[in-house]
């Protein structure tokens, strides 16, 4: 028995050494889920709304509204579309897991790239808040000497949020198919007198792994991107308040 | 076996990918979906403030009203006061005049009566005269027939019929 534990599947190649994997393709979807779940909630807007379908609509949006607001303050206008951006491609992509397809967030590729665009818009807050010469200026406290130190501090963010999605999402899929590889085998061995095809089917894959399911990825899930959004709600509205 | 990515690999290009996956689902997400709604959430707030002011103008409109009638109203009923003070008055008045009409015609009636009485008195002593004198006439008769002569007791008679009449 072997369990082959592989990243995202290589579909095609483009020149320059482009490959487009399942990671890709299962986003796009993703998007195009939500785009078109967009296009279907915000279809039939009434200053006086008349069916569920624009309450949910107001719903999502008053909520991450207020969400930045309560947590981020006045001004940060855009915020709300790209913390719901970042939490429903995060959601989705880890929900994917359950209609057995491969989830993009169990891609370091995809969960750095993310942790790359929260770097780069906190190191924006900071130069707007600070200026240059006073994030530089902040990295020497408080001693010139602890500015590697202080250095890796920064880095380490974007890194360890990538890193802490990515763990907890491809941890699921490990596990997931270690389980599945783990009862099959146990099966085979229970079952093995039971007479031809009949034996081949790995009855106690029925069961356990569902409850496995349940937590690696629908809780997991939520919570992972719940974290993601909240650490970049938190880390953006630090770097926008003055040292 | 399909080909496959190493479990733990970096590619730079995989992840552009992500961050350009993520901005493109921002700017779907702000376009079709926080736009519309925050736009007809604003819309809403205009006509709610809009429904309040109109609401605030038509209760001060109601309270100008409102006023306007309670004014009216008291005016009215001064108006009715002076009616009803000079219907009064004027009742009074015909009151009195009647009962002046009144005392006047029972006054007329009163003098009428007297007169009647006077009148009716004087008649009366006048037909007691006539009766009387008719009365003294038959005895007079009467004792001429039974006695002496008729020409001396005449003139006797005369006389005191004469007399009789001055004194009536």
């Amino acid at each position: 028995m072997s369990v082959d534990i592989t990243g995202a599947e290589i579909l095609f190649r483009l020149p320059l050494g482009i490959v487009i994997t399942e990671t890709q393709v299962n986003m796009w979807i993703v998007m195009l889920v939500i785009a078109m779940l967009c296009k279907y909630l915000t279809s039939n807007l009434k200053i006086k709304p008349e069916g569920k379908r624009q309450v949910i609509a107001e719903y999502i949006v008053n909520l991450a509204n207020k969400f930045i607001k309560d947590n981020m303050g006045p001004g940060f206008k855009n915020f709300p579309p790209f913390i719901a951006a970042l939490f429903s491609i995060s959601l989705f992509s880890s929900l994917l897991g359950l209609l057995g397809m491969y989830p993009p967030t169990a891609d370091l590729n995809t969960t750095l790239g993310w942790a790359v665009v929260v770097f780069i818009l906190i190191l924006y807050y900071k130069f707007k808040t600070n200026g240059f010469g006073g994030y530089f200026k902040g990295l020497m406290e408080p001693l010139p000497i602890l500015a590697p130190f202080n250095l890796i501090g920064e880095f380490s963010t974007p890194i360890s949020m990538a890193i802490r999605l990515f763990g907890n999402i491809s941890t699921g899929v490990v596990i997931s198919a270690l389980v599945y590889a783990a009862l099959a085998w146990l099966s085979g061995v229970v079952f093995q007198w039971l007479p031809g095809t009949l034996a081949n089917i790995p009855y106690l894959q029925l069961g356990l792994p569902a409850i496995l399911s349940l937590y690696f990825d629908i809780f997991s899930s939520v919570l992972q991107s719940f974290v993601f959004c909240m650490l970049t709600i938190l880390y953006i509205s630090q770097a926008s308040t003055k040292e | 076996m399909p080909e496959t990515l190493e479990f733990l690999s970096i590619n730079f290009w995989q992840t552009l990918m992500a961050i350009g996956n993520l901005l493109i689902l921002f700017m779907i997400l702000k376009k079709f979906l926080f736009k519309p709604v925050n736009d007809i959430l604003e819309k809403r707030a205009m006509e709610v403030d809009t429904i309040y002011s109109d609401a605030e103008s038509l209760r001060s409109k109601a309270e100008i009203d409102k006023e306007t009638y309670e004014n009216k109203l008291r005016h009215v009923k001064s108006e009715t006061d002076l009616m009803i003070k000079s219907a009064t008055e004027r009742a009074e008045n015909r009151k009195e005049e009647i009962i002046n009409e009144a005392n006047k015609e029972a006054e007329n009636r009163k003098k009428k009566a007297e007169s009647d009485i006077i009148l009716a008195k004087k008649k009366a002593v006048d037909e007691m005269k006539d009766d009387i004198v008719e009365m003294v006439i038959d005895l007079a008769t009467q004792v001429v027939e039974k006695e002496i002569n008729t020409k001396i007791h005449e003139t006797i008679i005369d006389g005191a019929i004469e007399k009789l009449g001055e004194s009536v």
